[in-house]
């Protein structure tokens, strides 16, 4: 029986299947690839898509603006931290990106003194954390700065 | 909100790490702490006040216990 409801208002549903749906239903034989036909938005194209595990937007001193699946963020030092993640990563070979602004002042603008983020050198991945830091391109030697504001994406 | 307070430990460098907790994290800033304070390492739970806000000197922060 497919459905059923016992006494106490209880119900029990079992091989459930759905034959009309359309649109981003996954209606059978989830293997974990996402197609352009699951969304909604008319994408177009055979390519699987890809989401995002964690992101965040950061500005100075670690203000967390927004984020998703980030639990905190460790200020280690100047321009050094670590975004964490609330649930873990499935491997340590997830993909990063992340990008920094130095700051919003106008009068600034085009003056090639940005921040370039990296992924922390000399540390190990984890599925826990990601460390990175942020330095300044403008002058020589190269220096570790806070950046203005960070924004960053964990794929996998 | 999570973010009023801050968890601070002290690095194996020497230094103060400072942690801030996600206000949209579901998880208390106590188990926070618990999962994102390197496993073994002493550390304290402070009003986000009690943190300079000014960076200067960031590096030469030291923490006490």
């Amino acid at each position: 029986m497919a459905l059923s409801i016992d006494g106490t208002g209880n119900g029990t549903i079992g091989n459930l299947s759905v034959t009309t749906a359309t649109g981003n239903i996954v209606s059978s034989g989830d293997s974990g690839t996402i197609t352009a036909s699951m969304l909604d938005g008319g994408q177009s194209g055979s390519a699987p898509i890809f989401g995002a595990r964690a992101w965040a937007n950061l500005t100075y001193n670690q203000v967390i603006s927004n984020s998703g699946n980030v639990s905190s963020v460790t200020d280690h030092g100047t321009g050094d931290f670590s975004i964490n993640f609330t649930t873990v990563m499935p491997t340590i070979n997830y993909a990063t990106v992340a990008m920094g602004r130095t700051d919003t002042i106008s009068q600034y603008a085009n003056d090639k003194n940005e921040t370039l983020v990296c992924l922390a050198k000399g540390r190990t991945d984890s599925t826990s954390a990601v460390r990175i830091v942020s330095m300044s391109v403008y002058g020589s030697p190269h220096s570790y700065i806070d950046a203005w504001e960070l924004r960053i994406i964990v794929v996998c | 909100m999570n973010s009023n307070k801050k968890i601070l430990y002290q690095t194996e460098e020497g230094g103060v790490a400072v942690i801030t907790p996600a206000n949209n994290c579901p998880l208390t800033v106590e188990e926070i702490a618990t999962k994102d304070v390197p496993a073994g390492r002493p550390y304290k739970i402070v009003d986000a006040s009690e943190v300079p806000t000014d960076r200067t000197f960031r590096n030469a922060w030291e923490y006490q216990e």
